[in-house]
C-alpha cells in the first residue's frame, strides 16, 4: 500500500479517541482523558478537534470547518485542506446544511442543526473550575461531587461589583443536572443552542488532552441565580431598535462590530458567513422577483 | 494478495464505531452493523471497532473463538477488571464489573450484551434520559430481566455505572448509564 494512511492518526490512535467520545457521550460534560498526539500544528490551534473530525470522518461524508463563523479565516482553511490532504474520498461544503459533520472555533452556526449532524468544537480551556481552583486533582474530585458552589460564588462575586456576571463567552454550563462544562469561547448568544440540542456536540481539546459531549436532547442549562438569569448578547442601538447586519440585513443573528476604516463609523455584520450570504441571497432572489413582477 | 475480512477494515470499522457512537448518543435506537460475513458475526465487528491492546477484555460466557480472541488483541482478564466485557444476555452476571470513581468515572466496564432479537421480543423498555426527546421503547428477546435489576444496581450513582451495548445477530442498541429503564 503506498497511498498515505486515511485519517493520518493511526488506527491505534483513532481507536482511542473513539473510546474516550463514547465514554464522553454515556457521562454527559464529564472531561475524558486522553492521550492527544502529536499534530503537524501546534497544540491550541484546533487539534483536539482535529483529532475528533479525524476518528470520526470517513469516505463520502461532508465536512465544514468553520473559524468564529467564517469559512475562509485562517485556522478554518488550513484544517479544512489538511483534512482533504489526509482524507480522500470526503466531500467538504460551506453549507450548514449539507454538512454531515461540522467541526467549529468559536461558534455554532445560526442554521438550527439536525439530527443527522454532528458538531465538533474546539476547546482551549476545557476546565470550567480552573478559575477558581489550580489543582486538577481537587477539581476532579469537586466535578465528580457536582461541588460547584465556589464557580457561583464567583460569580455572585460579578454582580456585587458589577450588577452583573461578566461571563463573555465560555460561559459554565450545567450538562444534564451534574457537571459544568467550559462550552468552549462560543459566545453566550450560542449557549442556549447546547439545551436539548437535536445533533450529538463533541467537544475535543488537544493541548489539555480532554474530550467531552453534550448529547443530543440533553438539558444544558448556564449557570445563574433565581433573582439574575442569564441572559445573552444585546444588540440594541440607543433608540432600542435591533441591529441588523450591514450586508445581509438580517437582524436575528450574532453579529460582529467592525470600523468602517472610511468614515470611522461602527458598522454590524453576521458572525456566521454562510448564514449572511444565504440571507443575501435570499434577498436578493426577493429583490430580482419584485423585479419581474414590476416589469 | 491476503483477503481481511471486512470487520477488520479500517473504514468498516469507521462505520462501526459511527453506528456506537450514534447509539450511545441515542439509547434505545437500532443500528444495522456493517462488514458481517460468514466468518465474522456481529460481536466480533463491534469488539474489533473498539478493542486494542491497550484494553483489558473478559469474554465472561465464553462467547467467542480463541482464535478471533487473538485477533482482538486486548488483554484478557476477569470480569472484575476488564474494560470490556462480553456477556450473555440469557445469563445473569455473578460478578461486579468496574464503576469507575468519582474523580474517573470513565474508568468503568463497557457490557457487551449478547440477546437473541433487539426488534421484537417478550421484554418491552420505556427508555428516558440524555439522548431521548420524550421516551424511547423498545423491545428485546432473550435479555433475563435480572440484568435490568443488575444494572440498576450498578448506575443508581451517577457519574459511576456501566454502560451497555446490547447485540443482536445484525443490530445493536446501547443503554448507557444515564438511561431511565421502566419494564413494561
Amino acid at each position: 500500500m503506498n497511498e498515505e494512511h486515511f485519517g493520518f492518526l493511526d488506527e491505534y490512535a483513532k481507536k482511542e479517541v473513539r473510546r474516550a467520545t463514547l465514554k464522553a457521550v454515556a457521562i454527559p460534560g464529564y472531561q475524558v482523558p486522553y492521550s492527544s498526539r502529536e499534530m503537524p500544528m501546534g497544540r491550541g490551534f484546533g487539534t483536539g478537534g482535529l483529532q475528533l473530525t479525524l476518528a470520526l470522518i470517513g469516505r463520502g461524508e461532508t465536512l465544514k470547518v468553520i473559524d468564529q463563523g467564517s469559512d475562509d479565516s485562517v485556522n478554518a482553511v488550513n484544517l479544512r485542506s489538511f483534512i482533504e490532504m489526509t482524507c480522500p474520498g470526503i466531500h467538504t461544503t460551506c453549507r450548514t446544511e449539507q454538512a454531515d459533520l461540522i467541526q467549529s472555533r468559536h461558534r455554532i452556526p445560526e442554521k438550527p442543526l439536525r439530527e443527522d449532524q454532528l458538531l465538533v468544537l474546539q476547546v482551549p480551556y476545557p476546565d470550567a473550575l480552573v478559575v477558581v481552583e489550580a489543582s486538577e486533582e481537587k477539581r476532579k474530585l469537586l466535578h465528580g461531587e457536582a461541588d460547584y458552589s465556589r464557580l457561583l460564588v464567583k460569580l455572585y462575586e460579578d454582580i456585587v461589583k458589577f450588577d452583573e456576571i461578566t461571563i463573555s463567552h465560555r460561559y459554565p454550563t450545567r450538562i444534564n443536572g451534574h457537571f459544568v462544562i467550559d462550552p468552549s469561547p462560543i459566545p453566550r448568544w450560542d449557549v442556549p443552542r447546547l439545551h436539548q440540542s437535536p445533533a450529538l456536540i463533541l467537544l475535543g481539546a488537544g493541548r489539555e488532552k480532554k474530550i467531552y459531549a453534550v448529547p443530543p436532547y440533553t438539558q444544558a442549562v448556564p449557570l445563574a441565580f433565581e433573582d439574575v438569569p442569564f441572559r445573552v448578547e444585546n444588540f440594541s442601538d440607543e433608540q432600542g431598535q435591533r441591529r441588523s447586519c450591514v450586508r445581509c440585513g438580517c437582524n436575528s443573528s450574532f453579529l460582529d462590530e467592525y470600523v468602517d476604516s472610511a468614515t470611522g463609523e461602527q458598522v454590524y455584520r453576521c458572525s456566521d458567513s454562510d448564514w449572511c450570504n444565504q440571507q443575501l441571497e435570499q434577498r436578493q432572489g426577493v429583490d430580482q422577483a419584485v423585479e419581474v413582477v414590476n416589469g | 494478495m491476503l483477503e481481511v475480512a471486512p470487520i477488520w477494515q479500517p473504514h468498516i470499522q469507521q462505520q462501526n464505531y459511527r453506528l456506537l457512537l450514534e447509539a450511545m448518543s441515542r439509547p434505545g435506537s437500532l443500528h444495522s452493523i456493517t462488514g458481517l460475513n460468514t466468518s465474522s458475526n456481529s460481536l466480533l465487528a463491534v469488539l474489533a471497532a473498539l478493542l486494542d491492546s491497550s484494553v483489558r477484555f473478559c469474554d465472561s460466557n465464553g462467547l467467542l473463538e480463541a482464535s478471533d480472541i487473538a485477533l482482538l488483541q486486548a488483554m484478557q482478564t476477569v470480569p472484575e477488571e476488564a474494560d470490556y466485557l462480553l456477556c450473555s444476555g440469557i445469563d445473569v452476571p455473578d460478578f461486579q464489573p468496574r464503576l469507575g470513581s468519582l474523580v474517573s468515572p470513565e474508568q468503568s466496564a463497557t457490557l457487551l450484551v449478547h440477546v437473541s432479537a433487539l426488534e421484537a421480543g417478550d421484554l418491552q423498555l420505556g427508555l428516558t434520559g440524555p439522548g431521548i426527546k420524550e421516551k424511547q421503547v423498545c423491545n428485546i428477546q432473550g435479555l433475563d430481566s435480572d440484568w435490568l435489576v443488575k444494572r440498576e444496581s450498578w448506575v443508581c450513582g451517577f457519574p459511576l455505572g456501566v454502560d451497555l451495548i446490547l447485540l443482536d445477530q445484525q443490530q445493536l442498541m446501547a443503554l448507557p448509564r444515564t438511561t431511565r429503564v421502566e419494564v413494561h
